[in-house]
């Protein structure tokens, strides 16, 4: 260092000065819009949303129930690896079997991929032999941002009291190859028992992986 | 891309030419196309072409990424998937991690991925075994998968491969040179700086230690985390360069982690050079500050900042810049202790606006030129020697006036000294003043983070932070002057001349650092311009102490004469102001550094026929550093200097010195980095040596390329 900077920085320097706001950084870009994300152990944000059975379904209709919210786009090949192994079915049974309930929610927007009408939805529901209690539309992404939900599939496990324990990917193989649903580390499953038999979720956030929500 | 991959792996040029046709109609097929075929060309590249038994080189996957699709880096962000190859190698080949080039923010509606568009080269250090037999060829296997998105995403697969010679010494590749340059360039270099946060419920804020950056010059600022959930991939990352960093505040993510684990990552820093930018990465890992730093180690909000700010403003009180002016106060509080209570008061209350008034002026001045884009800070003013010459002045003047030398009668009220000593409130308004420039070169405990924060925020919040700083400052005196100071003095008498005659000389000592600081800033030269401005003032003042009582012709005369004094030293002040930097004393140079340059330097070396390579630098520029860094402190960079016997002169822009600036312009350019090599000039004939302009984004290869052409040109 030469004696010009040591002067500055003994004198100066030290005043802890000379700022300027560097570039914009990030003024390219909005921030999220004020995304009230739902957080892990705080209590799950309620929410109404029509069901592809034409009746409304509301979160507070499953009070004291364990609810699990599944999002989805079945043309995502993230989605496609859970749906066409069997693995996202074999989790909604073992779920609701328990006495759960299961929400498969859709945030696609009209016109983006995932986008169903509820009829569509219900085939889908029939020929993957799928088994939620309802899957909702959430064209408008409410329901989605309310809880954060970034990606499909975007899983959020909600206990008996309606606080949110759990949220992120159904596991920790964060890849769209169907031979990773072998042996994959369950984070759903692990949740669902935990809160089942009384004990604090181990994993409770984890990074959901796979497309994005095509949100409006 | 699989099929295309597997034959551009085939060795030889006919074989890579048909792979890049390929490549180019499958460019256009895409591009012609909506949604047809695969989105990313991949192939298995190597710097070299024929790989040496026992060496180490880089492979790369290199991904060609259709229009407006993009793939990811190690942290996807919000939502994606790293790319992964797994190698299928000849016996005793060893394939190193994936060596990530930073990458870009790609937003995606409310989202935000980390990943690369356009082109890629995903680099692995590749080891060959020992006992590898040259003349044989060998292929590398891989089986490499990404996901590839638009806004919808689609994985891919290829299996790739690549057929390389083996031979007794390694060659190059030189196809894809300029690409391996381009992508080892992009890797993230370890930060050459320390950096360490403090975290929230809310948010994180990453100080990294990198003082004296130019901020005028930096275009962007992005940290990416090596991890997801560290924190929120889409919020706005707010970042400053303060004089001694950078300080970035981010949201804190989803996952929640314990405040001791440190925070990796790469900060992406965009750096404009003459009218283009450059992008320098550096791999951040961030420790938990120090309890020393900010308390708690929690991140400041307002209140807590000028709680700070007035703390640290007490505490400037006893700092040697503000102490002599003190003494001033100090001396009328004792004048005033005989006086009605209500007339202390009032002076401290006018003391204390002073200093609000000034404090608020300069942060004003300081907000409003920041605004502008100067690179200024807090204590600006005492970086233009001028000032500091006239604040030497003044103190002295005062010290002249405490030793007896020249009486204050009010009379020459433009004498700084004097307005500040008079017996009206404006003189204490004026003190307070005083004191407020004198003391923001000083730092104080607690000063430092609350000034951090609130050259960080809006303009009211700062002005908050800047006043309760002054409120500080003049808190102790103000709180005396409501106390009735005759209880606490001794009766007036000599005892107070012999204080006020002591008291000067903390305003001697003042001077004599002010001079000192001076000396850094301009040299022998100007500290003698500014010796010679004291004694004018001592002049001045002498002048006008022993022409009181005289006729008021004289008067007139020795004020005059005292007036011319003061305008003279001033002007010396203003004359050694401009002496200019000073030249880099012996002792700048250290170990393997290059020397100083100069103008005359420069002319000395070419006219004795040596070649000399010239880097063009400046403690605040980025590039310049890393440059440095990553090519010019490189050991085959020294040794090929050394083995051409060329020259290596630094010449320090840092505070921008006017023959430097003048080279810089011949060569078109208005800021550092700028790298010249001039080669030997032969003989006194035309077209001997034109000087070599390097890019200013430098590699290894590029010193070693052009170091190599004036060798070469030599020889002809």
């Amino acid at each position: 260092m030469t004696r010009p900077e040591l002067t500055r920085r003994v004198f100066l320097a030290r005043a802890a000065a000379g700022a300027v706001v560097a570039g914009a950084a990030g003024s390219a870009l909005s921030p999220r819009p004020a995304w009230a994300a739902a957080k892990v152990g705080a209590p799950a944000p309620a929410f109404t949303a029509p069901a592809t059975t034409g009746n409304p379904v509301s979160l507070g209709d499953y009070r004291g129930k364990i609810v699990v919210l599944e999002w989805t786009n079945h043309d995502c090949p993230y989605v496609r690896k859970h749906y066409e192994t069997g693995n996202m079915q074999a989790l909604q049974k073992e779920a609701t079997e328990q006495g759960a309930i299961w929400l498969t929610l859709i945030s696609s927007a009209p016109g983006e991929q995932g986008h169903v009408s509820p009829a569509q939805a219900n085939g889908l529901t029939t020929s993957r032999k799928a088994a939620p209690t309802a899957v909702l539309i959430d064209a408008k992404g409410t329901v989605g941002q309310a809880y954060g939900a970034t990606n499909t599939p975007h899983m959020y496990v909600i206990d008996t009291n309606g606080v949110l324990v759990y949220a992120g990917a159904i596991d920790d193989r964060p890849t769209s190859r169907r031979s990773d649903v072998q042996g994959a580390q369950n984070y759903v499953r692990e949740a669902l028992q935990a809160v089942a038999s009384g004990h604090p979720v181990k994993t409770a956030t984890t990074r959901a992986y796979g497309c994005t929500v095509k949100y409006l | 891309m699989g099929p295309d991959g597997r034959r551009a792996g085939r060795s030889g040029a006919i074989a890579m030419a048909v792979a890049l046709a390929l490549l180019l109609a499958a460019g256009v097929r895409i591009a012609g196309a909506d949604g047809a075929g695969p989105r990313v060309q991949a192939q298995l590249v190597s710097e070299l072409a024929t790989i040496e038994p026992g060496g180490s080189f880089w492979v790369a996957l290199r991904q060609v990424i259709a229009p407006r699709w993009h793939t990811y880096w190690e942290n996807p962000g919000d939502s994606g998937e790293p790319a992964t190859i797994d190698w299928s190698l000849p016996a005793g080949f060893e394939a190193g991690p994936i060596a990530w080039p930073h990458p870009e923010r790609i937003p995606i509606g409310p989202f935000m991925s980390y990943g690369y568009e356009g082109e890629v080269l995903l680099l692995t250090r590749m080891k060959a075994p020992a006992d590898l037999a040259p003349g044989r060829a060998v292929t590398l296997r891989a089986r490499a998968g990404w996901l590839v998105c638009e806004k919808e995403c689609i994985p891919e697969e290829a299996a790739v491969e690549l057929t390389l010679q083996v031979g007794p010494r390694a060659a190059r590749d030189s196809r894809w040179a300029d690409a391996f340059a381009r992508a080892i360039r992009a890797v993230p270099m370890p930060s050459p700086w320390p950096a360490e946060f403090t975290a929230t419920a809310a948010e994180i804020e990453i100080t990294v230690a990198a003082p004296g950056l130019a901020a005028d010059r930096v275009a962007d600022i992005w940290f990416y985390p090596r991890e997801w959930g560290v924190i929120d991939h889409v919020g706005l990352q707010r970042a400053v360069v303060l004089r001694d960093g950078i300080r970035l505040a981010v949201a804190r993510g989803a996952l929640s982690r314990t405040a001791e684990q440190p925070i990796e990552g790469v900060l992406v820093v965009k750096e404009r050079i003459d009218g283009s930018v450059t992008t320098q990465a550096f791999a951040i890992r961030a420790v938990p500050a120090g309890p020393a730093r900010l308390g708690a180690g929690s991140a400041l909000a307002l209140a807590q900042a000028a709680g700070l700010a007035l703390l640290g403003g007490v505490l400037l009180n006893l700092m040697p810049c503000v102490l002599p002016v003190l003494s001033v106060k100090a001396l009328s509080l004792v004048q005033h202790a005989g006086a009605a209570p209500w007339v202390a008061r009032a002076h401290g209350l006018a003391y204390t606006a002073g200093i609000l008034v000034s404090f608020g002026a300069l942060a004003g001045v300081l907000i409003a030129l920041r605004s502008a884009g100067e690179q200024i800070g807090w204590g600006f003013q005492l970086q233009s020697p001028i000032v500091v010459a006239v604040l030497a002045y003044l103190l002295f003047a005062m010290g002249l006036s405490l030793s007896g030398v020249m009486t204050i009668g009010g009379r020459i009220a433009g004498v700084g000294s004097g307005l500040a000593r008079r017996p009206g409130y404006a003189g204490s308004f004026f003190t307070g003043a005083l004191a407020t420039v004198a003391a923001t070169p000083c730092t104080a405990p607690f000063m430092g983070a609350a000034v951090g924060f609130a050259m960080t925020r809006p303009v009211g919040e700062a002005l908050a932070v800047f006043e309760a700083l002054g409120l500080g400052l003049a808190l102790p005196y103000l709180a005396l002057s409501f106390v009735p100071a005759h209880h606490l003095l001794p009766r007036p008498g000599p005892w107070m001349e012999r204080l006020k005659q002591f008291l000067a000389f903390p305003l001697y000592a003042s001077v004599a650092w002010l001079v000192w600081v001076l000396s850094q800033q301009v040299g022998p030269a100007g500290v003698a311009a500014a010796l010679a401005g004291l004694v004018l003032i001592a002049f001045g003042a002498w002048l006008h102490e022993v022409s009181r009582g005289a006729a008021p012709r004289w008067r007139r005369a020795a004020t005059a004469m005292a007036a011319l004094a003061v305008v003279a030293a001033v002007v010396a002040g203003q004359v050694g102001a401009s002496a200019g930097p000073r030249a880099p004393g012996p002792g700048v140079a250290r170990e393997t550094e290059p020397e100083a340059f100069s103008p005359a330097r420069l002319a000395e070396l070419r006219a004795q026929g040596v070649p000399v390579f010239v880097n063009f630098t400046a403690a605040w520029c980025i590039t310049c550093l890393v440059n440095e860094r990553v090519a010019l402190r490189s050991p085959a960079v020294a040794e090929a200097l050394a083995g051409q016997g060329i020259a290596y002169l630094k010449a320090d822009w840092t505070r921008r010195d006017p023959e430097i600036t003048r080279i810089l312009e011949s060569f078109g350019r208005s800021g550092v980095p700028l790298y010249v090599l001039y080669p030997p000039a032969r003989g006194t004939g035309a077209g001997s040596g034109e000087p070599a302009v390097l890019p200013a984004v430098l590699t290894e290869g590029v010193v070693l390329d052009a170091i190599a052409r004036i060798r070469s040109s030599a020889v002809q």
